[in-house]
């Protein structure tokens, strides 16, 4: 069974007479153990959705089931969902670590007894033992983020959502937490994550959904989407000189010999063919083009923009 | 529940260790008011007068203000400082729901500001000598009237989760609980008499003022009418609290500030 299941999710907001269609029939859905990377530009409805997801912000249409529960509907639906959200403190910084998670331990239906004893194994575990007894508020942003981040998985939820959780990071708290994210994934955490570093994205998520002026304008398997917009294009590194007579054999194979490298665009059996015409030059590096994340995303993107 | 309440209470203490100036400045105006009544001086106890002139009917008058005030207001200045700080959304997030969250946070402040000043109030009459002829007939109308705030405070509190920006309206509403508990409208005639059966803590303010400075006998009668009025008033509050959540849900203004 799938942990999350979000269908025809509609949200118009209407302000002083104006009205802001945020999102327009979103439908996404993540298994156990999965890292959905949620994308978009800024407004394209991905906190709203995370929002109705969360039972946060009502949905005008469609549904959401966290391991088959509605948050809208049924309250203890929550129990199976935690969260960290972007632009909030989401950890109460008077408070230390470990008396923040058996506060919200406890509020999402532990004994304060348990609470207590998951914050500890939390604590050590993202490695914040030695600050268990300091203030929110004297930690770094990194050392927050990941109490963040433990205050969210203290009941041990089916869903985990992530908005932008690397931001505002230095590299080494980036790393650690993508670490953790890459970990808890592994253990069979299903986890929606939103982020605008796409690098980040890309070596974390398993599937990729990316929403557009409210509509899903893709989504697919990582790897598969990656695929499908890197290109056809080869380059190919030798050793030594090519030679008039396999110059032209290139150029009659539609290969092309540009600074020191022969580029060719065309299909596998066709690279077979212009290997063989390299024949017996050493080959120094074959590539073929891969798009990554950010390519595919700003295609995407203008694409939809110029449809 | 119970446990939500605990919790509560260990934070709102842990919170106000954390503001130690704030503490011992409470614990000095406490103990200065205290000691002032103690002391003789009346008008120390503010718009709680008249409830009798006599240092047990100043000190139970006292502490109803105390507490009438803070049930009023702790809830739309947390929610307002939460929203601010951004920790207002993860609250909402408990299965338990926010209603029950802020009535177990509420209880929570109610026990502790009580014993705050029950401590200092045993304490002074440790180091003075003196002791109060307390009746414990007021304690009933006193919790009929801290049941009529509290539903305020979900009233306020419901227009602080919409609004966010409500401070002047609270400081003004300062005016309004003069009004309720000062009024002797158990002593008017007509409709203003039946108005006071009406309006928020007005009979249980009415009923202690009966009590401890007209020296009357305990009438269960008016007690049954002022133990209504204030659950009325808190199923109010929290209904009304519970549209705001379902508004502020609905307009994705939740987290906004």
């Amino acid at each position: 069974m799938a942990v999350l299941v979000a269908e025809g999710l509609e949200k118009t907001f209407r302000s002083r007479g104006k009205t802001t269609r945020a999102v327009a029939g979103v439908h996404l859905r993540v298994e156990r153990g999965e890292v959905l990377a949620f994308l978009g530009p800024n407004g394209a409805g991905k906190t709203t959705t995370i929002k109705m997801i969360a039972g946060l912000i009502r949905p005008d249409a469609g549904s959401v089931r966290v391991a088959g529960r509605d948050p809208h509907r049924d309250p203890w639906a929550l129990r199976q969902l935690g969260a960290v959200l972007e632009g909030n403190r989401n950890v109460y910084w008077r408070l230390t670590p470990l008396e923040n998670l058996e506060y919200f331990g406890v509020l999402k239906g532990l004994t304060a007894a348990s609470a207590r004893r998951r914050g500890r194994a939390l604590l050590d575990r993202f490695e914040l033992t030695h600050k268990q007894n300091a203030l929110t508020q004297q930690l770094s942003r990194g050392m927050q983020q990941k109490l963040a981040i433990a205050v969210s998985l203290i009941h041990e939820p089916a869903l985990l959502l992530l908005d932008e959780p690397t931001l505002g990071l230095d590299v080494e708290a980036a790393e650690t937490v993508k670490q953790l994210i890459r970990e808890l994934a592994g253990e069979g955490q299903a986890i929606v994550l939103t982020t605008h570093q796409l690098d980040v994205a890309q070596q974390l998520s398993h599937r990729v959904a990316i929403i557009r002026e409210g509509r899903i304008v893709a989504e697919d398997r990582t790897a598969t989407l990656l695929a499908r917009f890197s290109g056809d294009q080869y380059e190919i590194e030798v050793e030594g000189e090519l030679g008039e007579a396999r110059r032209a054999r290139l150029a009659e194979l539609g290969a092309q010999p540009l600074n020191g490298r022969i580029v060719y665009v065309g299909s596998p059996e066709g690279l077979w063919a212009v290997l063989e015409a390299l024949r017996p030059l050493p080959i120094l590096r074959v590539e073929k083009d891969r798009a990554d994340l950010t390519e595919v995303f700003l295609k995407l993107v203008r694409e939809e923009a110029h449809a | 529940m119970l446990r939500v309440i605990g919790v509560e209470f260990k934070r709102s203490l842990l919170m106000l260790r954390r503001y130690p100036m704030e503490m011992v400045g409470q614990l000095i105006v406490i103990t200065m008011i205290f000691y002032g009544l103690f002391l003789g001086a009346q008008y120390i106890a503010g718009p709680t007068a008249q409830f009798g002139d006599r240092l047990d009917a100043l000190v139970v008058g006292y502490v109803l203000w105390t507490l009438a005030l803070f049930a009023i207001g702790d809830l739309s200045w947390g929610l307002m400082n939460e929203a601010r700080e951004g920790t207002l959304e993860q609250v909402f997030l408990s299965p338990f729901g926010p209603g029950r969250v802020y009535m177990a946070r509420n209880v929570a402040g109610l026990l502790l500001t009580l014993g705050l000043n029950l401590s200092i109030l045993g304490l002074i009459m440790l180091l003075t000598g003196v002791r109060l002829d307390f009746s414990w007939a007021a304690l009933a109308p006193l919790a009929t009237v801290l049941l009529g705030a509290y539903g305020l405070g979900f009233l306020l509190g419901a227009l602080a989760l919409y609004f966010k920006r409500i401070q002047a309206f609270l400081n003004l509403f300062q005016f309004v609980l003069m009004f309720l508990i000062m009024t002797p409208f158990e002593q008017l005639h007509g409709f203003f008499r039946a108005a006071g059966y009406l309006l928020p803590m007005t009979t249980g303010a009415g009923q202690l003022r009966a009590l401890m400075a007209r020296g009357e006998a305990f009438d269960p009668v008016v007690f049954g009418l002022g133990l209504a009025n204030g659950l009325l008033y808190l199923v109010v509050g929290l209904w009304v609290f519970g549209l705001a959540v379902g508004a502020v849900k609905r307009r994705g203004l939740l987290g906004g500030y």
